[in-house]
């Protein structure tokens, strides 16, 4: 497993651009294929939103740490806050065949990410870890490289 | 990165709503503070021009549904135009391309 990124940005909207921007940054720098990529900034960028909203509450400038792995051919994301703990039953995806506006990020990130798993046992908020296997699309760039 | 976002009335009784920059939590709610008035003032035709967008989340595909729903009670036409790949992406995995009027450029969403 490579080094471990680590980044903390305060749990305000405004510092969602610029964990989007280091992760796209990485992303690049592992040859991860641009629609693959935007799907990951995505699930990263919903998993901070709901730290701020439900997690914190709202906008303030408790930490958010993000850790970002590349094991293999898998990628691996840990978001860390220390806010209201969730339960992680009530966490669902809603029906998509209603037309509402809300709800969606946990859809994206179930319907993009391989694993996803909450953990809140620990005095404080909660950690939420995300896996995408990146085999094909890592090795379908390695043979057009080769080409 | 921040939000631009400006009107232009291509036609009477059109309005059209150019935004560039990412719509995300931090900024859909000022996508939503233009375009809830558009919808009380005489408008048949309210388009939502996306190509200066590149990154949208949950927020903002919120905030279009909003408007959607808006159109549907007011009567007024509601239309996205100039999808970017990825903003056409977010649509597509929360299945709402369809449930929306897309159009490729502004002329096509003026003509039909």
């Amino acid at each position: 497993m490579s080094q471990p990124i680590k980044l903390s940005i305060p749990s305000h909207p405004k510092y969602l651009g610029l964990i989007r921007k280091v992760l796209q940054e990485l992303l690049d720098y592992h040859e991860v294929p641009d629609e693959t990529a935007r799907r990951l900034i995505l699930c990263v960028d919903e998993a901070c939103s709901n730290v701020i909203k439900h997690g914190y509450g709202g906008p303030c400038e408790e930490p958010i740490e993000a850790t970002f792995f590349f094991d293999g051919d898998d990628f691996k994301v840990q978001i860390r806050d220390y806010g209201k703990q969730c339960d992680s039953s009530q966490i669902k995806p809603r029906c998509l065949d209603q037309i509402k506006p809300g709800g969606l990020g946990t859809h994206f990130i179930n319907e993009i990410m391989d694993e996803v798993s909450y953990c809140t046992e620990r005095a404080k908020g909660t950690l939420l870890t995300m896996v995408k296997k990146l085999k094909n699309e890592l090795t379908s760039v390695q043979e057009k490289n080769k080409e | 990165m921040s939000i631009e976002l400006k009107l232009e009335h291509p036609a009477e009784n059109t309005v059209t709503v150019l935004v560039n920059g990412d719509i995300d939590m931090g900024s859909s709610t000022k996508v939503r503070d233009i375009l809830a008035p558009l919808f009380q003032e005489n408008n048949k035709a309210i388009i939502v021009d996306l190509s200066g967008v590149s990154y949208i989340d949950s927020s903002g595909i919120a905030t279009l549904v909003e408007g959607l729903q808006w159109s549907h009670s007011s009567q007024n036409k509601f239309r996205l135009v100039s999808l970017t790949p990825g903003v056409k992406d977010v649509f597509e995995i929360a299945r709402l391309l369809t449930v929306f009027e897309v159009f490729d450029t502004k002329e096509q969403a003026l003509v039909e």
